[in-house]
C-alpha cells in the first residue's frame, strides 16, 4: 500500500496535555482485548508501524507502567490517566493507538475484532504483521 | 453480607462493594463524556450499595475537570480510572468503574449508554446524590 493510502488523524488524552497523530487507511483494523490490563483501561487497539505514528505534544507528561515481562511500555497521561497509545508487547517495533482517543471517527471505517489476550502466547503472533513498515 | 472485591491493575487501590441488592439489578452505565469514553468506563452506583475504597498512600491521582465538582480517582502507578467521587452534605458518594477494578458479577452485561449533556449544575448534583453510592475513601496500606 502506498504512502498516499493513509490519512493522518489526530487524537489525544482528556486533559489535552498529550496529543498524537496516526496515519490510518480507509478501513482500520482494531482489536479489543480481554487481558487484565486492556480490560481495565478499555483500550481499543489500532496497531501501526513506527513511521505512521508521532507524538505531537506532551511526551514529558507520559507516565510509564510495566508489569510481568515488562516488554510492553504502558503509557498514560500523568494528569488525566488516559492511555492514548503505548508500545505493545506484541508489536514492540510499532505503536498501539487507542481508537477511543481519536478526535473524530468520520472518514474511515473502524472494524473491531476481539483479541483473546488471556491466551496471549497462543495468539500474539497473529498481530505481528500490523507493525511492519510495508505490510 | 455479599462483598465484591476488586483493584486497579497494579493493586495500589482496592475497592470493596457491598451491592445491597442482587448485582443483576444494579445499573451498568457507559457515560459518553470525553473522560469516560477515553477510559472505556462502565460504571455502577446505587444508594443501597456501600463502597469502600482503600488507596495506598501516594497512589491517588485526584483529577478534576469541567465544573470541577467531582474527583475522578486514578491510580498514579498504572493509570487506571477507579471511581468518581463527590462530597455533599458531609457525605461522600461515588460511582465505581466496574471495568477498571474488574469487579465480578458484571461480566456478561452490556452497559447502557448514558448521556448527561443537557443537565444543569443543580440537576447533576441532585442526580448524583440520589443515585451514587455512599462511600468511604481511606488512604492506608491495603489490609488484605
Amino acid at each position: 500500500m502506498s504512502e498516499s493510502a493513509f490519512t493522518w488523524r489526530a487524537g489525544g488524552c482528556h486533559c489535552g496535555g498529550v496529543r498524537f497523530e496516526v496515519a490510518l487507511p480507509a478501513i482500520v483494523e482494531a482489536q479489543t482485548c480481554n487481558c487484565s490490563m486492556c480490560a481495565k483501561t478499555g483500550f481499543v487497539h489500532v496497531i501501526v508501524p513506527e513511521s505512521r505514528f508521532r507524538i505531537v505534544k506532551g511526551a514529558e507528561r507520559l507516565a510509564e507502567y510495566t508489569f510481568n515481562t515488562r516488554v510492553a511500555k504502558h503509557l498514560f497521561c500523568a494528569e488525566c490517566g488516559v492511555k492514548s497509545f503505548y508500545r505493545p508487547r506484541s508489536n514492540p517495533d510499532g505503536w498501539s493507538v487507542n481508537a477511543r482517543c481519536l478526535d473524530a471517527t468520520e472518514g474511515f471505517e473502524l472494524r473491531i475484532e476481539n483479541f483473546d489476550g488471556q491466551n496471549w502466547e497462543a495468539n500474539a503472533a497473529g498481530l505481528a504483521h500490523l507493525s511492519k513498515e510495508h505490510a | 453480607m455479599l462483598q465484591l472485591a476488586g483493584h486497579c491493575h497494579c493493586g495500589a487501590i482496592h475497592v470493596i462493594l457491598e451491592p445491597g441488592r442482587p448485582t443483576a439489578e444494579l445499573p451498568l452505565r457507559a457515560c459518553q463524556c470525553g473522560f469516560c469514553r477515553r477510559h472505556g468506563a462502565a460504571t455502577t452506583s446505587h444508594p443501597e450499595s456501600r463502597l469502600h475504597i482503600e488507596a495506598t498512600p501516594g497512589s491517588l491521582n485526584r483529577y478534576r475537570f469541567g465544573r470541577r465538582a467531582v474527583e475522578a480517582l486514578l491510580c498514579e502507578e498504572c493509570g487506571v480510572y477507579v471511581a468518581s467521587t463527590l462530597e455533599a452534605d458531609g457525605r461522600r458518594f461515588a460511582t465505581l468503574n466496574i471495568a477498571g477494578v474488574a469487579l465480578a458479577g458484571f461480566e456478561d452485561r452490556i452497559p447502557e449508554i448514558a448521556i448527561y449533556d443537557d443537565e444543569t449544575d443543580e440537576q447533576r448534583l441532585a442526580r448524583r446524590k440520589a443515585r451514587w453510592t455512599p462511600t468511604v475513601l481511606v488512604e492506608a496500606q491495603p489490609s488484605a
